[in-house]
């Protein structure tokens, strides 16, 4: 369980109010999505769940606060951002980006069996065991994508926050990755962020609306198709609900 | 084993002559002297993210043997006062670049050239008072260009300072700099605080290569090129193993160059210092590396 009480997030130079008066509980083992224009404090609250950022108010996972759990927190918790265009610069190669994403729960100065196993397993599990010897700067973006996700997952997290898992991935990329989220999300609990209501939909059970770094509407999928005039208000376009293989989704009205 | 052997056979002191001496003292100097600059290459390349840098190019060679003239200046050749002062200079300098860089806009490129600001700056004062050094200390030009001309058995102390640092270092910071390779943000979602082991890193790389540099004189490239070559031969970016393939071949490099200098240029035209040699090898690499960094970005 992640509870969310009155947290308030500014960052400093600018003194910019990125999210304000945040009181949340998303569910376990199950996938959340928040949605919300740009701009909106998607990624800071990810980053704030994460104990990225400093803020004020409250976050408790499992009943522990984030910032005086931070040391625990990094053994069961993912978060996977932008990975940047830094990474390619001397040379690395996949594997080495994943083995050193185990950095919080790898032990010692080499690495053991079970890091090189773990990270065996998960690019098995993400059909990306070919690249594993090829340099990052090599990959496409989808592909790139896909290393992102993976090195969240090295570290066998309880908790998986991932900002936008779904750009740079193609359709068939994006209907794969939400079937494989929701089956990781029978073990972990999932956060995510996207634009892409479509693929929320197919995606996430429970959805947190956010506008201009607050709460607009937080509930289960089902009662977020009935009370679109949220998401509507959030975007400022309609949308409409379209039923497909017996799942309401909904699907964004372009203006014309 | 190199460094073992000739460190027993000098402290055995049942060598035959003093020529002797001076030659494993020479060929110890240059070995430690490549590998401690080739590890400090490796730490600040990782630690900037950046390709394009070492002890060199950052300003901390000319800041350290700018003060090393001022401290001879000042006190006369007193090698535990020129050790600790140039050590200091060598970090205000980097301090300086980094603001510099950090002003223009933190790019890789913009510390390069914050970075050659700044070593114009030291080297022009470093000549400058050069002449002024020469009176007290007849040697003081060697260290410009740097050689190992002056191998002396009471600078071994010295010398041993940063190998002791970068061998703590490596342990220290490897797995830490690995992180940084995927950006700050990752590398504190891991756990790792990435402010702090730039800091580290700065402090490590930069006490250790000015104290080099305040012993022998400016060496260039050699921490630039030995990093790339180590990770061309491994084909991987872990510091873990890039760090000591790196200072093997900083320390075949140096060893070699300077071999070369004493063997086969002494007797056409006189000793030629190392640290040209590497220069004339080294230049021409840092311009491909940073022809290919640009074509890189194009595309």
């Amino acid at each position: 369980m992640i509870s969310i009480r009155s947290l308030r997030v500014v960052y400093k130079p600018q003194g910019i109010e990125a999210l304000r008066e945040i009181t949340l509980e998303l569910p376990v083992n199950n996938v959340t999505c928040i949605i919300g224009p740009n701009a909106s404090g998607k990624t800071t609250l990810l980053k704030a769940i994460a104990g990225m950022l400093s803020y004020e108010g409250a976050i408790y996972i499992d009943g522990r606060e984030v910032r005086s759990n931070i040391r625990y927190l990094r053994k069961i918790l993912s978060y996977a951002g932008n990975m940047g265009s830094s990474v390619d610069y001397l040379g690395a190669r996949v594997i080495d980006i994943l083995l050193t994403s185990r950095y919080p729960v790898a032990k010692g100065f080499s690495d053991t069996e079970e890091d090189v196993e773990e990270v065996h397993r998960v690019s098995k599990a993400l059909g990306i065991e070919h690249l594993l010897y090829r340099k990052i700067s090599e990959l496409s973006s989808g592909e790139l994508q896909k290393v992102v996700l993976a090195s969240a997952l090295v570290k066998n997290p309880r908790i998986l926050l991932l900002d936008e898992p779904d750009t740079h991935l193609d359709v068939a990329g994006k209907s794969w990755l939400s079937k494989y989220l929701e089956e990781l999300s029978r073990s972990l609990t999932i956060v995510i962020s996207t634009h892409d209501a479509v693929f929320a939909c197919h995606t996430c059970n429970y959805f947190v609306v956010l506008s201009s770094g607050r709460v607009l509407y937080s509930g289960w999928r089902e009662e977020l198709i009935q009370n679109k005039e949220y998401v509507e208000r959030a975007y400022g376009i309609s949308f409409i609900n379209v039923e497909v293989n017996g799942r309401p989704i909904l699907v964004p009205l372009y203006e014309s | 084993m190199f460094l073992i052997y000739s460190l027993t056979y000098l402290t055995s002191k049942n060598y035959p002559s003093s020529s002797q001496e001076y030659r494993v003292l020479r060929a110890l100097y240059s070995s430690i002297a490549g590998a401690v600059l080739a590890i400090t290459g490796c730490i600040l390349q990782s630690s900037f993210r950046n390709p394009l840098v070492d002890h060199h190019i950052l300003g901390i060679g000319s800041g350290a043997l700018f003060f090393t003239y001022v401290t001879v200046l000042i006190y006369g050749y007193n090698p535990s006062m020129v050790t600790l002062i140039a050590a200091l200079g060598g970090l205000t300098s980097l301090a300086l670049t980094v603001l510099i860089a950090e002003k223009i806009s933190g790019s890789d490129i913009a510390y390069v050239l914050a970075g050659i600001s700044v070593t114009s700056l030291f080297s022009g004062l470093a000549t400058f008072t050069m002449y002024y050094v020469q009176v007290k200390y007849p040697y003081a030009s060697v260290l410009m260009t740097g050689s190992f001309i002056l191998s002396r058995e009471e600078q071994l102390p010295y010398t041993l300072i940063p190998l002791a640092l970068v061998s703590i270092g490596y342990p220290l910071l490897s797995k830490r700099l690995n992180t940084l390779m995927l950006g700050d943000e990752n590398a504190t979602q891991l756990g790792v605080n990435p402010r702090l082991t730039r800091l580290l890193s700065a402090v490590i790389a930069g006490l250790s290569s000015s104290i080099i540099v305040s012993l022998f004189g400016l060496i260039g490239f050699i921490g630039l090129i030995s990093p790339h070559i180590a990770r061309f031969l491994v084909k991987t970016s872990d510091n873990r193993l890039v760090i000591p393939v790196s200072a093997s071949i900083g320390m075949t490099l140096l060893y070699a160059t300077d071999l070369f200098s004493r063997t086969v240029m002494a007797p056409m035209w006189g000793e030629v210092p190392a640290g040209s040699i590497v220069s004339l090898f080294g230049a021409p690499f840092f311009i491909a590396l940073l022809i290919s960094r640009f074509m890189g970005r194009r595309t």
